[in-house]
């Protein structure tokens, strides 16, 4: 029977790139998991962005055999989850799903903003934590300090601080046994009626939607009919299993176990994450707790190139909302582009993934237009609209006030690049709220600022300014009032609404300014002249003109070689086709999205 | 087999060089001299496997003037390479001779390209009018010193004029002369200079061809890298225009976006000096292409021969022809090909040219985008063909692509 003391449940944590994912391939690999000719870099890692990325963008889930010192044998379940601070609801979804977390530090980086707001949510999540020093293989790694940071900022004991290196595979063992020792079994009823949380999911063209579940109590097995108790949908299972790391079938799963089943269900909306999976025949009488959805912070409008798409479009979005419960979306129309949707994405990572993986996994040709926060309109009337989408905005007759999205902002930093950092963020209407010390060289900076701001070139900024030193990470703080305008773009004469943005009245001329003497750069030569001109309201306060194409022409000769001529030909009208027709002017993609990168030159 | 063959063009690919020029990306070797009589023997085969193949020369067809057509044209052999002035004289007669049973030479156009750097004796250029040829095209580029050593051209500009007046003198009446522009450091200003400058040595045809860069070539490289700037396209576009203006109004007509010929007495839809082989190009004719790397279309199919040297001389020997790759064309590539090819010459495509190659008239297939081109202004059309007009000559690009 089920030997839930010999079940571990466990994540591990890490702000970005201190080495997540190399340790989890070295569990895999000491456990057996995987076998030395199986064995490539980021094992969990199946998606190609993920690997061409070098990050975790979905949960995952494997299933480790470990024989410990005590001579037991112990089955661990090992939940993957994302570093970035656009997926950190992933993360608390996989943390759900646990008991236990491996909390993994740089041993040369120290803390990062993102490992406090891990270990924020691992202990809300009442989870053991582990905390782990990796890289200590590595020149610049000061164990030591790194300890005693962890001690005085976490509050988690020095000498409980395990120390590793993933690459090299020191102290990876001992790891494992403090896994063991340290993280309690699963507490779940064998005898209760089944409960399993669905922590997460995907589809699957021939066993429909598969969900990843944590059995807290009772068993279930694959012979059952379930009964999904928050969308009351019955279901007959086609098939139950583990992660190891491939989905393999079994027969049963107990309290504390981690699988999957899969349920032929055709429909996203009738198995969704956070639902508990319950017994058709024996129901529980009360569901698990689920999951705060999470929220979209960014929306941007994406249309298909071709217009004839957007049927694949709506479908490619049903597809990845199933395996992207955070991804919003609804029908939009735009002036200029025609039929689309506008989309809710956690942030600007979070848009750029989904972006792409319609694109490749769906084989769409796809724009995607400047992103937007979400705006609180009080309008004249004494009605409050929700406006995500400039073009959207009200006449400024109409507007009485205008609330936008306020972050507060955790930066860790090294004292020495304090005052960029000042610079950066009140250039961009930012307030400082506090700075603590973490150690003599290092602080703990708190700002409040506005969400738009952040999301324009706000990561890249500090980045760039802080030589790659200062770490971020945010929360949603409230709204505030501002003095904010629509500045709309017109080209050739005619607004394109898809173009237009918010702006802080006192910055808005230089954007203007800025964002047509880009666009001009940006937009090809047409046969004819065209201006690029922003306004505020009926008023112009920038033009430029972009001159009419002169000349166009293949002079060169090829020869007999007509293929060649014929492939150059191709090719250019390939390349048009990722433009988009606007009255009569083509613009391309990268002038939708350049109000992003207007002060990178 | 055929009995007879109505292929009339034959290409023949000389790919060796003394050296490679920085812009060029063409199937060319330096330092493979030593093939050279292996590689005329291979071609020697080539030409006899295809004159097997296709049997002999049908009779010439009559010329139908006023409108283009493929029957306008004479027969024509072309050694283009490379350079083929870098092979002795026996052996070019030695691939004369093996071009002669597939394209008669005694009604053909016969041209040899000759690069002005090769050391050209009159005797060389003598001999080759002997041999039968009547046309010399020479690759001058530029008559800018520091230019022609950019280009890594083996020649000065003094020594170019010098090869041009001993072809002359050798009793050549059709000579071309190539020039690019659009090459680092040049201004429209030295583009107009050089023009008036060329019109008092009296040329017979000229192609003036704006510098593309290739990814492959050294100069790519270098203008990429920003350790070389080339004039932008407002430039070029005005040497251009240039370039339209001084020769038309010095007696030459451009009969293609990139080629003019001296008014001479005679001419008529075809100017007597234009070059033949490229208007069987431009009328997207049928015709062989041998040597390596060298292009033949014969449709419904066209192909390409090996293009290393030493591969394309074994498999002469091993294999029936020594072809790399073969295509098959659709009618629609066919009719496609022939507008985007025909557009470029400023006769137009000729209706009864369509209807003749494509055996469908041009409205049933290009009647609404003909219409619309016409609209943007950027083809004119008559009750005899359909033209670029002069704005579609400088945006040809954007009207080609229609038809792709």
């Amino acid at each position: 029977m089920f030997q839930q003391s010999k079940s571990r449940n466990f994540s591990i944590i890490a702000h970005i790139d201190h080495g997540k994912t190399t340790l989890s391939d070295r569990l895999l690999e000491i456990t057996g998991t995987i076998s030395e000719r199986e064995r490539r870099d980021q094992m969990l890692d199946a998606m190609d962005l993920e690997r061409e990325k070098g990050i975790t963008i979905k949960a995952k889930a494997v299933h480790m055999e470990y024989t410990a010192a005590d001579g037991e044998t112990y089955g661990l379940n090992l939940i993957d989850c994302p570093g970035h601070v656009d997926f950190s609801y992933e993360v608390g979804r996989a943390l759900a799903a646990c008991e236990g977390a491996v909390l993994v530090v740089d041993a040369s980086q120290g803390i990062e903003a993102q490992t406090l707001a891990n270990v924020y949510m691992a202990l809300e999540n009442d989870l053991t934590i582990i905390p782990v020093l990796n890289k200590i293989d590595l020149p610049g790694a000061d164990p030591d300090h790194v300890a005693q940071e962890i001690e005085h900022v976490l509050g988690l004991p020095a000498e409980d601080v395990m120390r590793v290196s993933a690459k090299q595979g020191l102290g990876v063992a001992e790891l494992l046994e403090a896994i063991v020792e340290r993280i309690p079994p699963p507490h779940g009823m064998l005898e209760q009626p089944l409960r399993a949380l669905i922590f997460d999911s995907h589809y699957d063209p021939y066993k429909g939607v598969i969900a990843y579940i944590r059995v807290v109590d009772g068993v279930l097995r694959s012979s059952d009919t379930i009964l999904l108790m928050g969308t009351q949908v019955e279901v007959d299972l086609l098939e139950i299993g583990t992660f190891r790391p491939v989905m393999t079938p079994t027969d049963e799963l107990g309290p504390g176990e981690v699988g999957y089943i899969a349920t032929g269900l055709k429909q996203i909306g009738e198995c969704q994450v956070g639902d508990t999976v319950t017994l058709a025949v024996q129901p529980a009488t009360a569901a698990l707790p689920g999951y705060r959805p999470a929220k979209p912070m960014v929306f941007a409008g994406l249309y298909p190139v071709e217009s004839n798409a957007y049927g694949d479009l709506r479908d490619a979005l049903e597809r990845l909302k199933l395996n992207d419960a955070a991804l919003s979306y609804a029908p939009e129309k735009s002036a200029a582009l025609g039929f689309g949707f506008r989309c809710g994405f956690l942030g600007l990572l979070h848009m750029e993934i989904v972006r792409e993986r319609l694109e490749r996994e769906y084989d769409l040709d796809l724009l995607i237009t400047a992103p937007s926060v979400e705006y609180q309109v009080l309008r004249s009337n004494g009605d409050i609209i929700t406006v995500d989408n400039p073009s959207e905005m009200p006449d400024v007759g109409q507007i009485e006030a205008i609330e936008e999205p306020v972050m507060q902002i955790s930066v860790i930093t090294p004292t020495r690049y304090i005052g960029a950092i000042m610079e950066l963020v009140t250039g961009k209407r930012g307030t400082f709220e506090s700075l603590e010390h973490l150690d003599p060289q290092r602080v703990l900076l708190k700002y409040r600022i506005p969400l738009a701001e952040i999301v324009i070139d706000f990561y890249d900024q500090l980045k760039s300014r802080t030589q790659g030193y200062a770490s971020l990470d945010y929360t949603l703080a409230g709204y505030q009032d501002s003095d904010l305008v629509k500045l709309d773009i017109l080209v050739n004469g005619q607004p394109v609404d898809a173009l237009s943005l918010i702006a802080h009245r006192d910055t808005a001329y230089g954007q203007g300014r800025q964002l047509v003497e880009k666009l001009r750069r940006l937009i090809p030569r047409q046969m004819f002249e065209v201006p690029v001109q922003a306004a505020i309201g009926s008023k112009i306060i920038a033009r430029e003109t972009i001159k009419a194409m002169r000349k166009d022409v293949l002079s060169k000769c090829y020869g007999g070689d007509i293929t060649r001529k014929r492939k150059l030909l191709e090719k250019q009208k390939e390349g048009k086709k990722r433009m988009k027709m606007v009255g009569n002017v083509e613009i391309p993609q990268e002038a939708f999205m350049a109000v992003l990168s207007l002060n990178d030159d | 087999m055929n009995p007879h063959h109505g292929v009339r063009h034959l290409y023949i690919h000389i790919p060796f060089c003394e050296r490679r020029c920085s812009y060029c990306d063409f199937n060319t070797y330096a330092n493979m001299e030593d093939r050279i009589g292996a590689y005329v023997a291979a071609l020697g085969r080539e030409l006899a496997a295809w004159q097997t193949r296709l049997g002999s020369p049908e009779p010439l067809p009559a010329p139908q003037p006023p409108a283009l057509m493929r029957a306008d044209l004479k027969p024509t052999v072309f050694l283009g390479g490379g350079t083929p002035s870098m092979l002795p004289l026996p052996l070019i007669e030695q691939v004369l001779n093996a071009a002669d049973p597939i394209v008669p030479l005694r009604h053909a156009e016969v041209t040899v390209e000759c690069n002005p750097g090769t050391l050209l004796g009159r005797d060389y250029l003598r001999g080759l009018r002997a041999l039968g040829v009547n046309r010399i095209s020479m690759g001058v580029q530029s008559l800018h010193d520091p230019t022609l050593r950019i280009l890594g051209r083996s020649h000065t500009a003094a020594e170019a004029r010098r090869s041009y007046e001993e072809a002359r003198r050798a009793g050549f009446d059709s000579i071309n002369l190539d020039f690019i522009f659009g090459l680092p450091g040049q201004t429209p200003a030295q583009w107009e200079a050089m023009l008036h400058e060329l019109l008092a040595w009296q040329i017979d045809h000229f192609s003036l061809y704006s510098l593309i860069l290739e990814e492959t070539t050294p100069l790519y490289a270098q203008v990429t890298s920003g350790r070389m700037a080339v004039p932008d396209d407002d430039s070029t576009g005005e040497m251009y225009e240039q370039a339209i203006e001084i020769l038309g109004g010095a007696g030459y007509r451009q009969y293609e976006i990139s080629n003019w010929a001296r008014t001479s007495p005679g001419d008529g839809v075809i100017p007597v000096r234009a070059c033949h082989h490229n208007l069987a190009y431009w009328l997207n004719a049928d015709y062989l292409g041998c040597g390596a790397g060298a292009h033949g279309h014969l449709y419904p199919q066209r192909y390409f021969d090996t293009l290393a040297i030493d591969d394309y001389i074994r498999k002469t020997h091993t294999d029936a022809l020594p072809l790399a790759e073969i295509t098959e064309l659709t009618p629609a590539d066919l009719a496609a090909e022939t507008m985007f090819m025909g557009l470029r010459l400023n006769a137009g495509v000729s209706l009864p040219h369509f209807a003749d190659r494509c055996g469908v008239a041009i409205d049933t297939i290009y009647g609404a985008v003909l219409a619309d081109l016409e609209a943007q202004g950027l083809l004119e059309r008559d009750s005899l063909a359909v033209r670029l007009s002069a704005r579609g000559r400088m945006l040809g690009n954007r009207v080609f692509e229609r038809f792709v």
